[in-house]
């Protein structure tokens, strides 16, 4: 048995706060057991650590060019994407023993997510939320303007992460830190490692900039720690389940601007002019790629699939391909563990479709003969969109014509996020507007689902500029003293 | 009477005699389940395919172990009647308004002498080892109002069996009177009637809130008893197990040897009873667990791979009860539990661990993100 103890947070090295408690957590799978501690959270530390975080973001933050920010957090993405790294060789060995994923794909999340967060994205996010990434420095001439212009990050960021996505918390970090924000990551009991392995990463590049972040755990909920966090942040950001988002919502004060990235769900529409005997192969196999991913436990996941009839391979035969290509994901990058109502669920649902099938339904389902790892499932689209039971549970609803996949989804609108679709005719152009309408925030092709770029707008919000003051010189005489 | 009646009143009858008898026989379970697993087998189409895509046919197994076992859910899409043109009752579960997610089950004459008469043993062995007869009051409605709850089906045969005269079900159209059921708590102090308190937990604990408000505390007769089912889905605020014995000691006055917890669901003929009444009755000290009669048998199964786990393991448990001779006996659940010295334990749902914020149904979200605007 191999024992790792490791803090499950951080603070920065100048903060000096008497902590007396702390809480230590032990997760154990196979031969290894964590041991994750973590300081018992009150009120009056949150609130000495957030007036230090602000502190030390108006010593040295604020006052650091972007560009410097950028190649800090540039670097930090490049040795996260080493195999070697040390605290990435640490995050593999230790969050899949936290939260059940398998070690293939905490890599493989891993890499995603550090893949689009390089220097490059970061530029072209900036420009694309604010035009010139350098109104965060100081005053800069702007022409539509016809005047000068200056951009004001938030004091400081508090995020609550949520735990389906593991590299996701380092994303906020760059986002505050981007806009120059002192930054307070809560992160969630399923997965508080990888936040505070980020930050140490940060801090050895440049631990000035590692002043103004800190990351903790505390239950979810605990209203005195949280009211005292509420108290000193500008902005609030927070991922979660409906049910997390909604209690949060209802507690932020309306002053304090506020980022809710809820629950929400990804789909695919394939037409049957993309169901080609030369194309399905490679089709069922991006298919099988976007549920594998994160184990389909992102909001980015497809909970479904409609694909189109009449096309040369039909939705059955597609269904069974995609099956196949699920199998070969098992091998490459296996599904972490389930919870027991994980697992009950998914054979719960099996049987159900089995029983559909013996009795003559139209439909199919795909499984391997022992445990729940995938499942494929084919049948003709019901009239409504239900929930996936997800944990690569992939489902293929057949349609006579794509748009019959929009009647499906219209009363789940508002949770819609992430949609690929392939359609392979003019009648492309025209699905992809109807989507936009409907509340899609993301159109993709099949294959491309759990990979967004850093330059798209989170959830359909601009998630940089979002958080942005704006000061603008209408002064037209002339000013001495700012750059061109 | 075609072949297939005969066949069944046949098995009926070993089966009949079998639970009547009561006696631990693994070899005459075996033969029983295996007999009520061919006719099943050969009888229910949709279940003799479910276990031919798992290659098991009668002629290839020697234990009721290695019989498929149906996930409760398929009872949502499909029926599975060994008797289908001799249904003379369709019980459904609760839970839930949408007829698509509502499981269906039906007996026939047969079928429900089964039920019928594990309701009576399993009673006189858990609920009345005592023998004596009580006031049996039902935090139910009646079966003219929920002809299709298998609870209330159960509650009426034990008033039948068990009941004085003036037992009743206390849930009318006008919904449950607490002050009614208080009133009679009161006569039945006042004349030394011992009482049997039957219903669904969320009942009690709705009524234990009720007397807490009004200040009431009862001391009921000596050999009064409590009864509680199933879990409190949102009816009730939820309470402990420990919490909610405490309650019927300190509310009701009913020592907590006395409060039997009951596990009975819609697709499964047979009820398990907590030992504790019994086992005070026999002077046996033993911890609580609920016993499994010799007409069934329970594992726990890998969540998994559904693989049977040691006894002491948790896992979904798996039921075989030969009282379901009219609707495939093998049964997999996703109630957790594990197998204990005596009998088994139960947690509830599995599915109902909180992992799944992802499942919860599209009204439920759009509820929670409405009442948070």
């Amino acid at each position: 048995m191999k024992d790792i103890e490791l803090k499950g947070y951080y603070l920065p090295t100048d903060f000096r706060y008497p902590i007396s408690e702390f809480l230590t957590r032990v997760y154990r799978q196979g031969d290894i057991s964590v041991r994750l501690k973590t300081p018992v959270v009150t009120p009056d530390m949150v609130n000495s650590l957030l007036v230090h975080l602000k502190e030390n973001r108006d010593k040295f933050l604020v006052r650091m060019p972007v560009e410097r920010i950028v190649g800090v957090l540039n670097e930090a993405s490049v040795l996260w994407l080493d195999r070697d790294y040390v605290y990435r060789r640490q995050a593999i060995e230790i969050i899949p023993a936290i939260t059940g994923f398998s070690s293939e794909t905490i890599e493989a999340s891993i890499d995603i997510e550090m893949e689009s967060s390089l220097s490059d994205d970061m530029w072209r996010a900036l420009h694309s939320e604010m035009g010139n990434p350098l109104y965060l420095d100081d005053f800069q001439y702007s022409d539509e303007l016809g005047g000068y212009r200056r951009a004001f990050g938030p004091g400081l960021v508090v995020s609550f992460f949520s735990e389906n996505i593991p590299a996701l918390p380092h994303l906020l970090f760059m986002r505050a830190s981007l806009v120059k924000a002192a930054c307070l990551g809560k992160v969630a009991s399923g997965e508080p490692a990888f936040a505070a392995l980020y930050l140490k990463t940060i801090e050895e590049i440049d631990p000035e900039m590692a002043a103004s972040m800190a990351v903790l755990y505390w239950q979810g909920g605990n209203q005195e720690v949280e009211d005292a966090a509420f108290s000193h942040a500008d902005a609030v950001v927070a991922f979660g389940a409906v049910e997390t988002c909604a209690s949060l919502s209802k507690r932020i004060p309306r002053n304090i601007k506020t980022l809710v990235h809820g629950h929400r769900m990804g789909f695919g529409i394939i037409g049957k002019n993309k169901m080609t005997l030369a194309g399905v192969d490679e089709l069922s196999r991006a298919v099988a790629y976007d549920h594998a991913m994160f184990d389909q436990k992102a909001c980015l996941a497809p909970q479904v699939y409609f694909v189109e009839t009449g096309g040369e391979v039909s939705p059955v035969e597609f269904a069974r391909m995609v099956s196949g290509a699920m199998a070969s994901y098992e091998e490459k990058m296996p599904r972490g563990r389930l919870s027991a109502g994980e697992a009950a669920v998914i054979h719960q649902q099996r049987g159900r479709y089995e029983i559909r099938e013996f009795g003559g339904d139209d439909v199919r389902m795909f499984a391997p003969s022992c445990g729940t790892s995938w499942t494929v499932v084919y049948e003709k689209a019901p009239g409504l969109f239900s929930p996936s039971v997800l944990n690569r549970f992939v489902r293929i609803w057949a349609v006579e014509d794509i748009f019959q996949a929009l009647e499906a989804l219209r009363p789940v609108g508002q949770f819609l996020q992430n949609a690929a679709v392939a359609v392979g005719d003019e009648r492309e152009a025209g699905l992809i507007r109807r989507l936009g309408e409907l509340g899609v925030a993301r159109i993709t092709s099949p294959g491309s689902m759990p990979t967004p770029s850093m330059m798209w707008r989170h959830d359909g919000m601009a998630t940089l500029a979002s958080l942005l003051r704006w000061c603008d010189v209408e002064k037209k005489d002339d000013i001495t003293g700012f750059k061109d | 009477m075609n072949q297939l009646s005969q066949a069944v009143s046949g098995l009926d009858r070993d089966i009949l005699a079998f639970i009547e008898q009561g006696t631990e026989n693994d070899q005459e379970f075996n033969r029983l389940a295996l007999a009520a697993f061919e006719l099943q087998y050969n009888h229910v189409t949709l279940y003799r395919h479910y276990c031919q895509r798992r290659d098991i046919t009668p002629k290839d197994i020697s234990s009721w172990e290695q019989i498929p076992a149906l996930p409760t859910d398929v009872f949502k899409d499909a029926a599975f009647c060994l008797l289908p043109s001799e249904t003379s009752r369709t019980f459904i579960t609760s839970g839930t308004s949408n007829k698509k997610e509502q499981g269906k089950v039906s007996y026939d004459e047969g079928g429900l002498r089964l039920m019928d008469a594990t309701i009576k043993k399993a009673a006189s062995w858990m609920f009345f080892p005592d023998n004596i007869k009580a006031l049996i009051l039902v935090l139910a409605p009646p079966p003219e109002i929920a002809p299709h709850m298998v609870m209330v089906y159960g509650m009426n045969r034990l008033i039948e069996y068990f009941g004085l005269s003036a037992s009743r079900f206390l849930i009318q159209k006008s919904g449950f009177d607490a002050k009614a059921l208080a009133d009679t708590l009161h006569r039945s102090i006042d004349e030394g009637v011992p009482v049997a308190i039957c219903g669904g937990s969320f009942g009690f604990v709705n009524f234990f809130d009720y007397c807490t408000s009004k200040g009431l505390k009862f001391d009921l007769p000596q050999g009064s008893r409590c009864l509680d089912a199933g879990g409190f889905k949102g009816r009730s605020r939820e309470v402990g197990r420990e919490e909610f014995l405490d309650l019927c000691e300190g509310v009701l006055g009913v020592h907590r040897d006395y409060c039997v917890n009951l596990l009975g669901m819609t697709e499964i003929s047979s009820q398990y009873y907590d030992n504790t009444l019994r086992n005070r009755q026999r002077g046996i000290a033993a911890g609580r667990a609920k016993v499994i009669p010799p007409w069934t048998r329970v594992m726990a199964v890998d969540p998994d791979t559904l693989t049977p786990l040691p006894a002491g393991e948790i896992g979904l448990l798996r039921h075989l009860d030969l009282a379901n001779r009219g609707h495939i006996c093998s049964i997999q659940t996703d109630d957790l539990g594990r197998i204990l010295p005596g009998g088994f334990d139960v947690y509830g749902r599995a599915r109902d661990d909180g992992s799944r914020g992802c499942s919860l149904s599209i009204d439920e979200m759009t509820r929670i993100i409405g009442e948070a605007k």
